[in-house]
């Protein structure tokens, strides 16, 4: 029996997970309005209007800026609380700090050689 | 005496790889070097094999010059050679028809046509070396090991150097043979794993002391189904009726020492692989089988005799008959009686040499004419007299003429199966019909080609008898003439070891099997 | 609450070749920095010497069994046997890379470094006994894989390969994870010994906690069914082998599988070989590798049957030959036989490593000469390269299984161990399709010689290389001494034990 019970918090959860976004969908499609107009087919209903053509290009180094900030960015979240416990930890806490230091900036120094940091 | 330096078998078996070895290393123009090396070597294989014959004990049942070395001791797969009177003579004559072999292809059309004439004359020899190891080799891993590498070369000798369609024979055989062989590599495997070793000698006697058994009730169970997976293998191998399909094929294509080596030697490796691996290893299936092989091999003889006639191809009319020959060995085998084990030995090396025989004059005269055609032929006796002559004997000794080689192994075959235990009369009866029909198809065989008018003109100038050609042909007379007025010598070193093989499969028919020398004297 | 650790019970000395491999290939990626464009051979050699050093070092500490990172990384025979197959491997796909980067433009020393990658995450993952260190490993088995088959980038066919190779193994991945987090969630442990020792009693209490088990098993068994391209999880191979740079498909369908095929047989045989429904049975998960192995060996034979472009072919025969190999990981399962399938799997690991590294090189070589790795490229070889030509024979006899070859062996102890195990009908499909290999294996010999080019070949045929060369010697020599003389590697795989770790 206890197998059927277990089993049943998965049939409630699946319920749940299709009612919950079902739901919305449902009561905006019940109350909006039937017939397009011109203002229902822009872009954005409200704000700003667009310009231009919507195929525009980004440069490529804007990806590579992108990854690398996002490496450093996350680096910081470990290294924080790293430092703040810098005082209480022992020796190997230091050597794995080090060596996640130590990847970081052969990551760095790889994409600095290969000019990923210059906006040319 | 084992592990005290190298017994002669290994040198034999060897040999054949020592000779490849320095053809490695002689430049691809140096024909006439590479012919002789190759001719060297195997006629000292050759008679290295004969003084093994000598120093053979022919009273002892047992192996003899036995040599093991470990090669896998944990999996009890090891190299472990030997002889006695079943794969003896079986030697010798792999021996012979690779030096024949060799010899006839001196100067064969196709070699010269298709040029890489070393590689030729390296498969011959990796051939022969393989051959050899798996009459000699006692165990079962090493057997299948030799076994599956006679494969490669004859493909490539039939691939390259055959005629027509040769692309399709060679792959045709590669497959068919491999598709059996395999079933055999899992049967062999599962009684080595449950022997605990794969050295034969250790597994029967294991069998015989009901240490090791696999059961038998019923025709499907263990041991029936490991019988037929070795059995598929040998059968395809032979080939049994219907399994002979890729023979055909294979030897029309083939070149005209392939065919020779092919008809041989090839073959027998089935044949003897049922009398060393099925009779001993499995006495109940085969006791059981027996019925239904020999059903098999009667038909095989009836079959291949009538395709045979009917075939308007030379080369194609011999391998038909072949079939029909072959038949009456596994007949003989599945007699399980001593004589007829004993005729089907000797019918082997008569076999070789007679077909080998008939093949290489098959050959001769597609080199003077370039076609195979029956009808292309007639009167070429009175061209070619001297290969008339010769030719008369092999067609003769094919037949079953008394007086000459072929007689002496059907004539012992029949009258085991006559005596046999577990097959009925009906078998030697309509076997015996095979023999007529096969006088009809080789006199047929023989008159389309040599008698008549030699009223076409292309057959009038045709060129006289190379020395080689006459090399080869000469001694498959003699063999011929000798074995069937003097088949004591040739048959009696299979005596003590039949006789102990006949005791183990069927232990109480032992006696009734006795004809009193019938097989052996004139 | 938490105890740290110190560099002691680290003991990362037993790890030393993998960490050595990793550790130098952070460096190399600096290194090579510096390193000018012309004189990239230098990097060559320094990634080859990191490669030598670890196999010697593998050998040195062979003997000596220990765990290191806490039981994580387990250093025992069976790595070591594996790291020796995964070091080779990488040896000679960095020789063969050398002339091929060369020659289509694309010589870069990344690309060593990711090869080094790959072969310290192939090492980890054989001897990771932890199912989260399984995971970080084969994750550093597959990205850099990821972009070695994308290497070749301006090509579209090389760029597809990388994507689809990506897209497929980030999917096998997230399967693999689940299955951890199920196998976890049933255990209470990710160490591999802990769950083995209370996977007997989860499956015997027979409650919903065994589905789990077994459902993260069976999710397991997807993921690395990816890694090893099992049937049916095998759709991106052909694609991806095709379009790859050829020296990366050679490295990739051994390397990958070897990192795969080692977690698998640790995570089964380790982990779950008391998974079984009654004490002495087979294990549970016996009949589904069982089948799985059935399915890969028939569909990987008579779909490379088809095929026209030998990389295509060669890819679905290496799907094959995961099948040959799941053989033994099924017979592993029978209790008492774990030992004995086991090295019949490396055995047979060892025999496919050096058969196809060299029909790779081959293949190479044939591109290069006649511009193309299709059938039809390789008419005639026989005649105008004959040394090439019967090397490849020999390659294409061992993937048959002919004797005289590793693959024979390899071929034969799996078989022997599938019979032990009483799986006698799988046998028989393994030797069926055997036979239907052949005919693909025979065609590209026939091609060679029994075909005769239409005169053409004899123009434009450049030598080829000598890293090619080597390479193919190299492995010619160790398929037909493997073949002749098994000894020399059965002598280390006897002392093979993995199910002797379990103590419960």
């Amino acid at each position: 029996m206890t197998a059927v019970n277990e089993w049943a918090f998965i049939g409630i959860f699946l319920a749940v997970a299709w009612v919950l976004p079902a739901a919305p969908l449902l009561v905006s499609w019940i109350f909006r309005p039937r017939r397009a107009n011109a203002i229902k087919m822009q872009t954005y209903e409200c704000g700003v209007e667009t310009v231009g053509d919507t195929w525009v290009q980004f440069k490529v180094q804007y990806y590579i800026y992108g990854l690398i900030f996002l490496v450093f960015d996350v680096e910081l979240v470990l290294l924080f609380p790293w430092a703040l416990a810098y005082n209480q930890l022992d020796f190997f806490a230091f050597g794995a700090g080090l060596l996640f230091i130590f990847l970081l900036a052969d990551a760095l120094v790889y994409a600095w050689r290969k000019n990923a940091l210059e906006w040319a | 005496m084992e592990n005290t330096g190298l017994s002669l078998v290994t040198v034999v078996l060897f040999l054949p790889l020592v000779g490849f070895s320095i053809l490695l290393f002689i430049p691809d123009a140096q024909s006439r070097n590479i012919k002789y090396t190759a001719l060297g070597t195997s006629l000292v294989t050759f008679a290295l094999s004969l003084v093994m014959w000598a120093n053979f004990d022919a009273a002892n049942p047992a192996l003899q010059m036995v040599q093991r070395w470990e090669w896998l001791p944990q999996y009890g797969i090891g190299y472990y050679v030997g002889i006695d009177g079943l794969n003896m003579i079986m030697v010798v004559l792999t021996t012979f028809i690779m030096s024949i072999g060799i010899l006839s292809s001196f100067n064969a059309h196709v070699i010269q046509e298709r040029g890489r004439e070393k590689l030729y004359y390296l498969f011959m020899l990796l051939l022969q070396w393989a051959m050899i190891g798996v009459f000699v080799v006692q165990d079962l891993i090493i057997f299948y090991i030799f076994w599956e590498v006679t494969l490669v070369p004859m493909y490539f000798l039939v691939g390259i150097w055959g005629g027509e369609k040769r692309v399709y024979a060679a792959v045709k055989f590669f497959l068919y043979t491999m598709a059996g062989s395999i079933l055999m590599l899992l049967a062999l495997l599962y009684v080595g794993t449950q022997a605990g070793t794969f050295a034969v000698p250790e597994i029967i006697a294991g069998i015989q002391a009901g240490t090791i058994s696999f059961p038998l009730d019923g025709l499907f169970s263990t041991q029936s189904i490991l019988f037929l997976g070795f059995f598929i293998a040998f059968a395809i191998k032979v080939p049994i009726w219907p399994l002979h399909s890729w023979l055909p094929d294979a030897h029309v294509q083939a070149p005209t020492a392939g065919s020779v080596i092919l008809a041989g030697v090839l073959l027998k490796m089935g044949s003897y692989g049922m009398i060393r691996f099925l009779l001993p290893m499995f006495p109940e299936a085969s006791v059981a089988w027996a019925p239904i092989i020999a059903l098999l091999a009667v038909i095989g003889i009836i079959y291949g005799a009538w395709v045979s006639f009917a075939q308007t191809d030379m080369k194609k009319l011999v391998a038909y008959s072949s079939v029909s020959h072959m038949g009456f060995i596994v007949l003989g085998i599945f007699a399980m009686t001593s004589i007829g084990i004993q005729g089907s030995i000797i019918q082997m090396v008569n076999h070789g040499i007679s077909t080998g025989g008939l093949f290489l004059i098959v050959g001769m005269l597609y080199e003077r004419r370039h076609t195979k055609d029956l009808a292309a032929f007639g009167g070429i006796w009175k061209a070619m007299p001297l290969l008339g002559a010769i030719s008369l004997v092999v067609v003769l000794s094919s037949m079953g003429m008394p007086g000459l080689n072929g007689f002496i192994g059907e004539f012992t075959i029949l009258l085991g199966s006559m005596g046999s235990t577990v097959l009925g009369i009906g078998f030697t009866v309509v076997a015996a019909l095979g023999i007529i029909l096969a006088a009809i198809y080789m006199l047929n065989f023989f008159q389309r080609i040599f008698m008549g008018e030699l009223d076409k003109e292309e057959n009038k100038n045709l060129p006289k008898l190379e020395w080689n050609e006459i090399a080869v042909l000469v001694p498959i007379v003699v063999l011929a003439i000798w074995i069937g007025l003097q088949p004591a010598p040739f048959m009696n070193p299979s005596d003590a070891t039949v006789e102990s093989l006949v005791a183990q499969v069927v232990p109480d028919t032992t006696t009734v099997a006795q004809l009193p020398e019938a097989g052996q004297g004139e | 609450m938490l105890q740290l650790p110190s560099l002691e019970t680290l003991n990362m000395g037993a790890a030393l070749p993998a960490i050595s491999i990793a550790a130098w290939a952070c460096i190399l990626l600096l290194i090579d920095l510096w390193i000018p464009k012309d004189r990239k051979i230098l990097t060559v050699y320094l990634a080859a010497g990191n490669l030598v050093f670890a196999f010697i070092a593998n050998l040195l500490v062979f003997n000596q069994s220990g765990d290191s990172f806490m039981g994580m990384y387990v250093a025992d025979q069976f790595s070591g046997v594996m790291n020796l197959i995964i070091i080779g491997t990488a040896l000679l796909s960095i020789v063969l890379s050398f002339d091929y980067l060369k020659r289509v433009g694309i010589e870069r020393g990344e690309y060593y470094v990711l090869v080094l990658f790959v072969t310290a995450g192939a090492m980890f993952m054989a001897a990771a006994n932890d199912l989260i260190l399984i995971f970080v490993a084969l994750e550093l088995l597959s990205i850099p894989l990821y972009v070695l088959s994308a290497f070749r980038a301006p090509d579209i066919r090389s760029e597809e390969a990388g994507m689809k190779y990506f897209l497929l193994g980030a999917f096998a991945s997230a399967f693999l994870v689940f299955g951890g987090a199920m196998v976890y969630g049933a255990t209470g442990t990710t160490n591999l010994n802990e769950i083995a020792a209370s996977a007997g009693m989860i499956i015997a209490s027979n409650s919903s906690t065994s589905l789990f088990l077994l459902l993260g098993a069976a999710l397991l068994l997807v993921g690395l069914g990816f890694k090893v391209a099992a049937v049916p999880f095998h759709e991106w191979t052909p694609d991806v082998y095709e379009g790859a740079p050829t020296p990366v498909t050679a490295f990739m369908s051994v390397a990958a599988k070897l990192g795969g095929f080692g977690s698998l047989l640790r995570i089964l045989v380790v982990g779950m070989s008391a998974v079984t429904m009654t004490a002495g049975e087979p294990a549970v998960w016996q009949n589904v590798v069982a089948i799985l192995a059935g399915l890969t060996m028939i569909v990987g034979n008579i779909v490379a049957l088809s095929q026209a472009n030998i990389k295509r072919m060669l890819a679905y025969s290496s799907i094959a030959n995961a099948g040959y190999i799941l053989m033994a990981v099924a017979a592993a399962g029978s209790p008492g036989l774990a030992n004995e399938a086991t090295r019949g799997a490396l055995v047979y690991m060892l025999a496919y490593m050096f058969t196809n590294m060299g029909a790779f090189a081959v293949v190479i070589a044939v591109e290069r000469a006649n511009g193309g790795a299709d059938l039809e490229h390789f008419v005639g070889l026989g005649k105008a390269r004959p040394m090439l030509a019967i090397m490849m024979v020999v390659f294409m006899m061992s993937l048959t299984g002919i004797p005289l070859t590793g693959g024979f062996i390899g071929k034969a102890l799996v078989f022997a161990t599938t019979l032990n195990a009483g799986l006698v009908w799988l046998a028989i499909i393994g030797v069926l399709t055997s036979v239907v290999s052949a005919y693909y294996y025979v065609r590209v010999i026939v091609n060679m010689f029994l075909r005769d080019a239409e005169a053409s070949t004899e123009e434009a045929t450049p030598g080829y290389s000598t890293g090619v060369q080597w390479v193919a010697a190299v492995a010619l020599g160790g398929t037909v001494l493997l073949g002749v003389l098994p000894t020399l590697i059965t002598v280390l795989t006897d002392r093979v034990s993995l199910v002797a770790s379990i103590t419960p």
